[in-house]
């Protein structure tokens, strides 16, 4: 009896291990894989009613294909025309409604639970915008000054950051998958989210509210450090850029110049001064829709640009940033993007024509605003060459 | 209304001349019954139910080919296919069509052809309507589909969320289009609502009781009152989005003061009734097809009634758990993780009671049973994958993946497109007289249940993976590791697509196949249980000889079997021949049938012209709406009867066969 039992069984562990084995090993935006308490939390809720989702059904199942085989024209009689079958309705309905309770009373614990703001000691204003986010870092303990950046949000570990979002234009939704569930940008609106990571390390995410032409490029990484590592990139990000003061003899010079001539427009390089000698503010209101651009004072600190749609390392150093124990990931983190990594070829695309690698609408509408970066064709190939030389030196 | 009496032994047409009910009114009445003007100005439930359900199917091929296109482009990292432009335009286009172009009307259809016959009446209750009904549909499915011509598709979702649906964010006129098109679809659905209800309550056959009512009729009901009160909700966001588009109102406008979420909640108020709009007449299909195949009445027949009317009801008050991400407090998405969850015992109450339907029963195979059996088994996937996002925090994480994509696609592919399939396999005999070939069947359901599981059985894993959706394309870096990543899982998405273009070709083939065959389907092929089955296949243009009297739920299988009091064994004792002939012998002389009239097209068709005019000039608009007032005029002043209308009363007590053919 057991034998037969076990070698019934055998199928359904077959079909259960094929299953398993039928999911991709470590996609980036896994959420049944969570690294973080609150993604922990859902986590640990959703697994019950997924199995008990799965019992139900392989017994609707079961019960169908036993019935229909059953059941089927063999030649008897037609059947009765009578039913009594209050008692199957009763217990169908009373055994559902246990079964949804046991479901129900505990996700209730978790709404709250996760609606908690009271015990994060950090938070960082997130906006979206069409079609990038920008994270500000307001002035609290450990910041001493505000830090405003882009494309990858910096966190420390072990510690509950609550980001408050919003959105400049659209409505938008951030998404650590790993680390929590989403939470949507909405213009007008202030949301609160939870977010903790256990170990350092980069969680990846994306847009998940359909924000319009380029929304399936809308990505954002979060970048989980230490918490003395974190300190290393406060401080670091409060340095400002250093201005270049012969513009002429270096490439890094002259990339200076074509940035001041056709960037700084919209994006902030703090540390860049005008003519008089007063700092360069952007008026990105003046040229686009969400009156923002990303700020680019520590652009090779983080490790993407196109609002996080493309890589600023290369596929290899990449790769081997991702592969890093968690004890040794700050460091390199830290350690910013150098020459060697640097993803040249798609950062010189986006420099051309930027449209073309992120769908955007740049064009001028009738109040003279844009959504996006416009294509730089104009630009000679050698001014193209020295702007990258000079976007290397933005440590 | 326009339910004529014709004065009894007038047998041949008025050939000439003017009858005695056309004396007054500024406007003649046509009176084709043949040609093509006949299908223009007809008022017969039976042919606007065919008219329907046609362009619903065309409008069925034209989704499917956005979905193929999408599942193309996603068939690798970085797809070509489309661009992202043309990739919005396309899923938007797709939830749109296949929602309010093919489910929709294609419910409609089949409630406008078997309502009336499954309860005994002549035709609906306002025949008129009835044909403004589906001009306004097909006017507002075209309007819609020209902006593929002009401009650009509506681009922002079929959910189309303020502010990305605003001018700033889509310049093109695709929302524009979208929202004026839809809100004449909407007057369709709006005014069949109010014609069915009115029907259902008031022309039942004598005796039929509303719990002796067939399912499927009382499913119509259902989904009915839904409408009649989730349209006006989407009719006002439509025009607050017509008004912000193009008279630069301010609703939904941030900088001066709007909240957007104004609109989720408007478009989910009608949005999630509108689910169980789509969902229900499935379920009354397949609450038909199982008793009839299993040779017993439905299990819980009240229960079956009282869980519809539940979902109805509880329907309304889900809306927010497509908002559990939207920033809602904790308070409101503990309610509706609540009433969410609540909402699926009245839904399991009806798949057990379709098992039980089968426990004890006698089953036969036949196609309709397959697609039956089809929905009992998909739709509970899609049932069970729809609690566990009910739990609120873990639906955060699901929502906006195609772990969602998967859900719905279960409950309306593996549902309410199921449900309808098993419809045509059933009622394909009583509609046209010919039974739609079996093997062609059953390759087209089980090609058709292998690619739906395909397709959507991957978009699980896609979902759960992380994979979200609206995304014209996904990027390399992100679809993990090993054989089985999520490039995998889309590119065999996508053969399952393929391989559902397979099956409905098929169908298709099938249409035509037997359409070539005579007209031979017996009387009564599946041995059914309700009145629609008490007249020819065809039915005759007036339905029934005699209005039959109803004694029983199942009125018509309790005419042909009688239960023997001593073994308690069902007997045979009539055929469906011999009632129908019983039925001929007492032919009524007096028949109420409606005229046609030219009105109800002329006055939906002005409709696009002012949605053309509200676009490019509002000179069109004047003319629209001087048209508008002009027919109303028409409709209002045109003679209740046609001076020498064609339509023949029933010859007394022979044969019939002249006026199937009128139809």
């Amino acid at each position: 009896m057991h034998h037969r039992l076990r070698r019934r069984a055998l199928p359904f562990a077959a079909l259960a291990a094929a299953l398993l084995a039928g999911c991709a090993t470590n996609a980036p935006q896994d959420f049944m894989k969570p690294e973080g308490p609150n993604a922990q939390n859902i986590d640990d809720l959703q697994r019950f009613p997924f199995y008990a989702a799965g019992v139900v059904g392989v017994l609707v199942m079961v019960a169908v294909v036993y019935v229909v085989w059953r059941y089927r024209d063999r030649g008897q009689p037609i059947p009765s025309q009578h039913h009594s079958g209050n008692l199957v309705e009763f217990l169908s309905i009373g055994g559902s409604a246990v079964l949804l309770a046991a479901i129900a009373v505990p996700s209730f614990r978790g709404i709250w639970d996760l609606a908690e703001t009271d015990d994060c000691k950090m938070s960082v204003n997130v906006s979206g915008q069409q079609w990038w986010w920008e994270y500000a870092y307001p002035q609290q303990e450990g910041i001493e000054r505000p830090i405003v950046t882009s494309g990858q949000l910096v966190i420390p570990t072990g510690e509950c950051v609550l980001l408050r979002i919003t959105s400049r234009d659209v409505i938008h939704s951030f998404w650590i998958p790993k680390l929590n569930g989403k939470k949507d940008a909405v213009p007008g609106r202030v949301h609160m989210l939870r977010m903790e990571a256990d170990n350092p390390g980069m969680y990846l995410g994306q847009c998940t509210e359909f924000c319009g032409l380029s929304h399936a490029n809308m990505k954002m990484d979060l970048v989980a450090l230490r918490p003395d590592d974190f300190a290393s990139w406060v401080s670091m990000q409060r340095v400002s850029a250093t201005e270049i003061a012969d513009v002429a003899s270096t490439p890094a010079g002259r990339g200076q110049e074509v940035f001041e001539n056709n960037c700084a427009r919209c994006h902030q390089v703090s540390g860049l001064t005008d003519a008089k000698g007063n700092p360069q503010i952007p008026a990105a209101d003046q040229s686009l829709v969400s009156g923002a651009a990303p700020n680019l004072t520590h652009l090779m600190s983080r490790n993407t640009f196109a609002g996080a749609t493309y890589s600023l390392l290369n596929e290899d150093c990449r790769d081997a940033l991702m592969a890093l124990p968690p004890e040794q990931f700050g460091a390199k983190y830290l350690a910013g993007v150098d020459d060697g990594c640097l993803n040249v070829v798609e950062l010189k695309e986006w420099l051309r024509n930027a449209p073309e690698k992120k769908p955007m609408y740049p064009d001028a509408n009738e109040d003279g605003l844009g959504r996006g970066m416009p294509a730089m064709t104009s630009l000679p190939e050698g001014q193209i060459d020295d702007l990258v030389e000079y976007l290397k030196t933005l440590k | 209304m326009a339910i004529i009496e014709q004065p009894a032994g007038r047998l041949a047409p008025v050939t000439g001349g003017v009858g005695p009910l056309a004396s007054y009114g500024a406007f003649r009445r046509p009176i084709e019954s043949t040609g093509w003007r006949s299908w223009l100005f007809t008022v017969d439930h039976k042919v606007l139910g065919l008219l329907y359900g046609v362009t619903a199917f065309i409008f069925f091929l034209v989704g499917g080919i956005e979905a193929v296109l999408i599942r193309l482009q996603l068939a690798q990292p970085n797809g070509k296919v489309l661009s992202a432009d043309a990739y919005n335009q396309m899923f938007t286009m797709h939830a749109t069509t296949m929602v309010f172009l093919f489910v929709m009307p294609m419910a409609a259809g089949f409630a406008n052809y078997f309502v009336p016959l499954q309860i005994g009446a002549r035709d609906v209750a306002f025949p008129r309507i009835n044909a403004f009904g589906y001009w306004c549909f097909l006017a507002g499915g075209l309007f819609l589909n020209t902006s593929w011509f002009l401009g650009g598709a509506a681009d922002g979702g079929w959910f189309m969320y303020a502010p990305n649906s605003g001018t700033l964010f889509s310049p093109t006129h695709g929302v524009d289009f979208w929202a004026f098109g839809l809100q004449i679809t909407g007057i369709a659905s709006l005014t069949g609502a109010i014609n069915l209800i009115v029907t259902i309550l008031n022309m039942r056959a004598p005796g039929m009781s509303l719990m002796k009512m067939p399912i499927f009729t009382w499913m119509v009901l259902v989904v009915q009152f839904l409408l009649l009160f989730a349209v006006p909700v989407i009719t006002v966001a439509l025009f607050l989005l017509t008004f912000q588009r193009s008279f630069g109102a301010t609703f939904f406008d941030v900088s001066a003061g709007a909240d957007p979420l104004l609109w989720q909640h408007l478009f989910w108020i009608f949005g999630h009734p509108e689910v169980y709009i789509l969902i229900l007449p499935s379920f009354g299909i397949v609450s038909e097809v199982l008793p009839v195949f299993s040779r017993k009445p439905l299990f819980g027949y009240p229960m079956v009634v009282f869980s519809g009317a539940a979902i109805g009801f509880v329907g309304w008050g889900v809306w927010a758990h497509h908002m559990f991400a939207s920033g809602l407090g904790p308070i409101s998405v503990t309610v509706f993780s609540m009433s969410t969850m609540l909402i699926a015992i009245p839904t399991g109450v009806k798949i057990i009671n379709w098992v039980m339907t089968m426990v004890g029963g006698k089953l036969r195979f036949t196609t309709a049973m397959l697609f039956a059996i089809g929905l009992i088994v998909e739709f509970t996937i899609g049932g069970l994958s729809g609690v566990t996002h009910a739990v609120a925090p873990s639906d955060t994480q699901q929502t906006d993946t195609y772990y969602i994509v998967a859900h719905f696609h279960y409950v309306l592919f593996g549902g309410a497109i199921f449900g309808i399939f098993s419809g045509f396999y059933y009622w394909w005999p009583k509609m046209f007289g010919r039974l739609l070939n079996e093997k062609l069947g059953k390759l087209n359901f089980w090609l058709m249940v292998i690619g739906m599981n395909l397709t959507f059985g991957p978009m699980h894993i896609l979902g759960l993976q992380g994979q979200p959706r609206r995304m014209q394309r996904y990027a390399e870096d992100r679809v993990g590791e090993g054989f089985f990543n999520l490039t995998f899982w889309n590119q065999v998405s996508t053969v399952g697509a393929l391989c559902l273009v397979v099956g409905i070709s098929v169908f298709i083939w099938n249409v035509i196949v037997t359409a070539r065959r005579p007209a031979n389907a017996p009387l009564d092929p599946w041995d059914a249980r309700s009145l629609e089955w008490m007249t020819t296949s065809p039915p005759k243009v007036h339905n029934f000889d005699a209005i039959p009297t109803v004694h029983a739920l199942d009125e018509f299988f309790h005419r042909k079997y009688v239960e023997n009091e001593q073994t308690g064994e069902m007997e045979h004792v009539a055929t469906a021949e011999e009632i129908m002939r019983e039925q001929e012998a007492n032919a009524e002389q007096n028949i109420h049938l409606p005229s046609p009239s030219y009105w109800p097209i002329v006055l939906a068709f002005a409709l696009p012209v002012i949605g053309y005019g509200i676009i490019y000039s509002k000179f069109l608009i004047a003319i629209g709406g001087a048209i508008v007032v002009a027919s109303m005029f028409g409709w209002a002043l045109e003679p209740s009867v046609a001076d020498d209308s064609d339509l023949e009363p029933p010859s007394e007590g022979g044969s019939t066969k002249e006026i199937a053919t009128v139809v």
